[in-house]
């Protein structure tokens, strides 16, 4: 492997990190922003957003990329979304990103939670522009009505990465079912935004990555992200490049000229990193 | 006054980091904002500012060691 990259330094202001920590331990909520380590948490935290992660901080699934614990999950707590709406209000949010671990223990997968959650947001914040990240519900329409019909403003369903490397990179996940997903959102509701991102830097080639922009478009897919991946730790699915810096241009490149909306294509971008602006660039009402 | 700055904790499951770069030395003016040292973790490389105008007094460790999260890694006398 490479050395680090130049580019791979990250802010880190700790004043402005507490203030935003201690936030979510006053409101006992989880972020994905230190749950999974992002990188951009230092710069994320010192502009006062955050990616919020609901449904505890189990996942019950164990993709090789990501750092979220796979555990016992734990009991969900019908008080969560008023906390969450709370902390968008001190926060003074303008975009609020709404994530959470996979719940296949769940007989809805969380999907009633994840709409409790865009309800109270809005209630208490009702100029706030929210996105759902989601997991794919093992692919359930009902689930995903549940989510549609809390009217979210960007529906965002992650793909991760080109269908060869499933086996390896997300062995629990199937990558028609995730393409099914956007699909059917977008069926379901043409004028929501629908967004998906994927890492690079696991083996992919070039022509894999643009066949799948071919297959996100295809699905309805209005805003793709590309980051670099970062192996979190050793025990996780090997990183295989530091993509060139070109490289990431040119899928940007091709990816806007394919027709979406909207690519954010650097290393450092994650699906929600910078999330209100990808959401205004690619057609959201401020 | 003095204040430490520590070795951050970025993930839930870091324990050390590596102090890879000591941007500013002992004895240096420090602006707010400014970055004091670079560390090291699995994912990147994390640039730690101050939080306040003030002098580097003292580094705590060397470049290369690899720093417990939470422990001092420098000291600043911060303006009041």
């Amino acid at each position: 492997m490479q050395p680090k990259p130049r580019w791979l330094k990250v802010p880190y202001d700790p004043q402005a990190v507490e203030q935003v920590a201690g936030l979510m331990r006053e409101l006992n909520l989880n972020t994905v922003c230190r749950e999974a380590s992002c990188p951009n948490l230092g710069e994320c935290y010192k502009k006062h957003t955050a990616t919020f992660m609901i449904l505890g901080r189990h996942c019950t699934r164990s993709c090789r990329f990501c750092n979220v614990e796979t555990a016992e999950p734990q009991a969900v707590d019908p008080l969560e979304p008023l906390r969450l709406a709370q902390a968008v209000e001190q926060m003074g949010l303008r975009h609020v990103v709404i994530t959470s671990v996979t719940r296949d223990d769940l007989p809805d997968g969380g999907a009633g939670h994840f709409a409790a959650a865009v309800e109270a947001v809005r209630r208490l914040n009702p100029s706030v522009s929210i996105e759902v990240l989601i997991p794919d519900f093992l692919g359930s329409a009902p689930a995903l009505d549940q989510v549609i019909a809390a009217r979210p403003d960007v529906f965002n369903h992650n793909v991760e990465t080109v269908p060869s490397l499933y086996s390896r990179v997300r062995p629990e996940a199937d990558y028609a079912r995730s393409l099914g997903v956007l699909r059917y959102a977008k069926q379901q509701a043409p004028r929501l935004l629908v967004k998906t991102g994927i890492m690079v830097g696991l083996g992919e080639t070039d022509s894999e990555v643009l066949a799948l922009m071919d297959d996100c478009l295809a699905a309805g897919c209005d805003i793709l992200t590309i980051g670099q991946y970062l192996q979190p730790s050793p025990r996780h699915v090997q990183q295989v490049e530091y993509v060139p810096l070109e490289r990431f241009e040119q899928y940007r490149s091709a990816g806007m000229e394919k027709g979406f909306r909207y690519v954010a294509s650097a290393p450092l971008v994650r699906s929600s990193y910078r999330a209100h602006e990808a959401y205004l660039a690619g057609g959201g009402c401020p | 006054m003095e204040q430490n700055l520590l070795m951050p904790k970025l993930s839930p499951q870091m324990e050390t980091g590596v102090l890879i770069s000591q941007l500013k030395q002992e004895g240096d003016p420090i602006q707010k904002g400014e970055v004091v040292f670079e560390v090291e973790t699995d994912k990147v490389v994390s640039e730690v500012e101050s939080p306040r105008n003030g002098v580097l007094l003292r580094y705590l460790f060397e470049e290369g060691d690899r720093v417990p999260v939470g422990q001092t890694v420098a000291v600043i006398k911060a303006e009041d």
